[in-house]
């Protein structure tokens, strides 16, 4: 998150600017007469009657507060899905649907000489029918519709986040991750108890992911036997309880270091993704020039099971988050009750009161700083896609070719005819969209192009008949921002392209970003979020009217001090501003309330959730619904100054209804009468 | 008689109760010399404080005009005035008109902070302090300086509120009615302070009272009633 902050263009000219308004205000407020100060902080914080602007400050706090988490997290939904569904596809997709483009590579060659075009590809996509015979007996084969989609993998991996979304390629990532964190748990050792519990989870987990590396044909089984022993040995002197000597963990160290790192070196390319290795169990066809491997979505050869997840979590961060929430309040009314009882801090009741409230107060704070946060590990039920195929597993793919014509391929008897083709398992694919994941089967491009009928056709004299085709030309631009020029100069390529070829014939060719092509989806969870935050800014205009009220009424009470302050000579405006300030600081504190408590809230969200789950055993957050891992965030600087400045504008705009009175109130009428 | 510091030339001032016109001063002119005690006597409604207000620039009469230390008070800017009522006049009132959340100290350094911008207060409040602890002590409220009005009675209200108009060194005093709302003794004592800073440090005094024996005090008295002067100034 700090990384997106950072990245964000304006944002040292923001803060540049932002910090010398803020200091041109404080230069302008502090050339002001200090009566102002005084009199307004008096009114704010002196008396009992100080609680008005505290209540006052709360419905700005939460609505604040509300804006803030609930904008950060649906935010984070549309950015989630968004870089799930772009990852997925590509920046633009030429789509020619299922009759086909003729000369696709000629064509896409004069996509990339368009400004602004990066790389392309050609894709084909038909629907399929696919049968998988689970690796567990008992099980009956499962048979699904999905989508084939033939891509040529080293262009594919330039499109979006293919690569990424791969089985393999996530597996070495989540190794290096589990090494690095293995090795931190380790390094902790000796630790409490529920260290050790966290070194036991680890290591299993780890040796798990090392085990579907060595099944996934990463690594051969001595090699991870050989690096693994000693990280085994230390889980044995785990589960005994006996401390880690410094030497096997050195030693596990370098067990897990050296095969981490020959994992990172053999990943595979781009280029062999699809390739079947000779020699792989399941492997039929060792010495097969073409590759018949297949990627299938996690959705499409798996199936959702319950299935119970163990999570590290910072144990104590909700306590932490609590007892700071505690704190803070028990601070403002330690204030609050400290500046209103001022008549009585001779007493010496009062007196031992006081500090005995503020000694609690500093406890707690330093009860909230100091709490052990410790990693815990927890267990939660979710629904997650099992694999019911191993890599080098078969699946029968099935799809009716269409031809150039519209024709289906028939069989004697005009049955359409059904092409079949055994393909290896060599990856899975998971975007977290859940769309692809649970249709998407990526084969090779030739491979694809036969089994949709898209392949070059033959005469019976041996002339071609027709050409081979593709049913999309994926597009990667340079400048994403300027996707939209680029369409417009792809679709004037394609004008030109069927001028100078018109044996391309008529064909109906769509040019679409993707976010045009999924417009449907993306629009409504855009339409979702800006719903919700129309309803939760509509609470504001509450505020403003409560905030309009209450300085009015204040204006009103202290009509007789307004007198005083015009007859000692303040100005009018002067008198006024003091009841802006008012205003001003009751949405200040609301905003500093709100904002702090929603960025902490922000930063601790998988920790609470995971805490409110295990402690009241309320599920707020169903991943199998979501289909996200983790609750999405995406805290936008620029929404959180924006509803800052909002609240501030919208409570002084507000409090002019007691400064105008204030302002046009005559002395003389205040004065009068007692 | 030494240079008048304030003059009221035809001074007039109508009210509005709806659309019928109330007139409570008919073209009163009076003037006031550099050091004299001046007292306005009246029954209630007679104007009193309507003349008071208008002589201490809080209000605007309806015709006729105000000159102050030989400027045309009315013919000024309004920021020119409420200069003047922050740095030249003090005023004292029946009822104290002490603000109740700030205590005796701050009430009586409340000139000092109208006029001092936020950024100089540090600097200029030890000095303004000094001028308010000295006043206060005058006045017998050293020991009070902490308190709330509340906390005060009604005589010490009234010094904390002389304390107020004093402290910043005013050249004319305005006191409407200040033993109105006091017992006799300390009425009279207020009454003392008065007379000792009009004697000692020849602050120039106009106050408006309905009791003959507060009047009887001051240099001069002129007579008010239904908005008529009685007696030429």
């Amino acid at each position: 998150m700090p990384n997106e902050w950072l990245a964000w263009p304006w944002l040292i000219p923001a803060i540049a600017g932002g910090g010398l308004a803020a200091l041109a205000l404080l230069a302008a407020v502090l050339r002001t007469p200090v009566y102002k100060h005084i009199v307004c902080l008096k009114y704010l914080f002196c008396g009992w009657k100080a609680v008005v602007p505290m209540v006052t400050a709360l419905p700005a706090a939460i609505g604040v507060f509300l804006l803030i988490l609930v904008f950060a997290i649906m935010n984070g939904f549309a950015y989630d899905t968004r870089e799930m569904t772009r990852g997925t596809l590509a920046d633009i997709i030429v789509d020619a649907h299922m009759e086909g483009l003729p000369y696709y590579d000629e064509f896409a060659r004069r996509i990339e000489n368009v400004e602004g075009v990066q790389a392309t590809t050609p894709i084909i996509q038909t629907y399929a029918v696919i049968r998988v015979k689970p690796r567990y007996t008992g099980i009956r084969p499962i048979v699904r519709p999905c989508v084939v989609l033939g891509i040529r993998p080293a262009e594919k991996a330039k499109m979006g986040r293919f690569q990424e979304y791969l089985g393999r390629e996530r597996l070495v990532k989540q190794i290096q991750e589990q090494t690095d964190a293995v090795l931190e748990a380790l390094r902790a050792s000796p630790g409490p108890a529920s260290t050790r519990e966290v070194q036991t989870y680890l290591i299993l987990d780890i040796l798990e992911a090392i085990d579907k590396a060595r099944e996934a044909g990463l690594c051969s089984f001595e090699e991870c036997a050989l690096a693994v022993q000693p990280t085994v040995k230390c889980l044995e002197l785990l589960r005994k309880g006996a401390s880690l000597p410094g030497d096997a963990i050195r030693e596990a160290a370098r067990g897990l270091r050296s095969l981490r790192d020959s994992l990172n070196e053999r990943r595979v390319a781009p280029e062999e993704v699809l390739t079947v290795q000779a020699g792989r169990r399941g492997d039929r066809r060792q010495g097969a020039k073409e590759p018949s491997g297949c990627i299938g979505g996690i959705g499409v050869i798996g199936t959702p099971m319950p299935h119970a997840v163990s999570e590290i979590v910072q144990a104590g961060a909700g306590w932490r988050v609590l007892l700071a929430f505690v704190a803070a309040l028990a601070l403002v009314v330690f204030l609050f009750v400290w500046q209103a009882g001022r008549r009585h801090r001779g007493r010496r009741l009062w007196r031992l009161a006081t500090w005995a409230w503020a000694g609690a107060v500093l406890a707690l704070a330093l009860e909230a700083t100091f709490i052990p946060v410790v990693p815990s590990r927890t267990e939660r039920q979710e629904v997650i896609d099992f694999p019911l195929v191993d890599y080098g597993g078969d699946l029968v793919v099935s799809t009716i070719p269409v031809r150039a014509s519209g024709a289906l391929d028939v069989e004697a008897g005009g049955i359409p005819k059904v092409s079949s083709r055994v393909l290896t398992l060599v990856d899975t694919f998971k975007s977290g969209y859940w769309e692809a994941d649970s249709t998407n089967v990526y084969v090779d491009f030739a491979t694809a192009q036969q089994m949709a009928g898209m392949d070059a056709q033959v005469a019976s004299d041996g002339r071609p008949a027709a050409p081979a085709r593709a049913s999309q030309i994926q597009v990667k631009v340079k400048d994403p921002a300027r996707a939209a020029e680029t369409v417009r100069g792809i679709e004037e390529a394609w004008q030109t392209f069927v001028r100078e070829r018109p044996e391309v014939g008529p064909l109906h060719l769509t040019v679409n970003t993707w976010e045009t092509q999924q417009r449907m989806i993306l629009t409504v969870v855009e339409v979702e979020k800006y719903i919700t935050a129309l309803m939760l800014g509509a609470m504001f205009v509450g505020f403003g009217v409560l905030i309009g009220l209450i300085s009015y009424v204040m204006a009103y009470i202290k009509s007789r001090d307004v007198g005083i302050l015009k007859a000692l000579g303040a100005h009018d405006a002067g008198v006024g501003s003091l009841f802006l300030g008012y205003g001003f600081i009751i949405g200040a504190i609301g905003t500093a309330l709100g904002l702090s408590s929603a960025l902490l809230m922000l930063h601790y969200l998988d920790a609470i959730e995971l805490w409110v789950n295990s402690t009241l055993h309320i599920n707020v957050f169903p991943r199998e619904m979501y289909y996200f891992d983790h609750i999405p965030q995406h805290l936008s600087a620029e929404w959180c100054v924006a509803v800052a400045l909002g609240v501030l504008a919208l409570s002084t705009l507000a409090s002019m209804a007691g400064g105008l009175l204030a302002a046009l109130k005559q002395p003389v009428e205040a004065l009068r009468y007692e | 008689m030494s240079k008048p510091i304030l003059e009221g030339r035809g001074l007039s001032k109508d009210y509005w109760m709806g659309p019928s016109r109330l007139r409570v001063l008919h073209g009163v002119s009076l003037s006031v010399a550099q050091g004299e005690f001046l007292c306005v006597l009246g029954p209630s409604g007679s104007g009193k404080s309507t003349l008071l207000h208008l002589l201490g620039l809080l209000d605007r009469p309806t015709e006729g005009g105000v000159v102050f230390e030989g400027e045309d008070a009315f013919a000024k800017p309004k920021r020119w005035r409420d200069r003047m009522r922050n740095e030249a006049i003090g005023f004292v009132f029946q009822f104290y008109y002490l603000m109740p959340d700030l205590s005796v100290m701050e009430n009586t350094l409340l000139p000092a902070m109208i006029c001092t911008p936020a950024l100089a207060w540090p600097v200029a409040r030890r000095r303004h302090r000094q001028r308010a602890l000295q006043v206060l002590g005058d006045l017998g409220l050293a020991q009070r300086v902490h308190h709330l009005p509340q906390e005060l009675s009604g005589g010490e209200r009234q010094r904390a509120a002389l304390a107020r108009a004093l402290v910043h060194e005013p050249r004319l005093l305005f006191a409407d009615e200040p033993t109105g709302n006091l017992d006799t003794a300390t009425g009279a004592e207020i009454m003392r302070v008065l007379a000792r800073l009009n004697k000692r440090d020849g602050l120039t005094v106009v106050m408006v009272t309905h009791d003959e024996r507060v009047a009887a005090q001051a240099d001069r008295l002129l007579r008010l009633r239904d908005g008529r002067l009685l007696h030429g100034a």
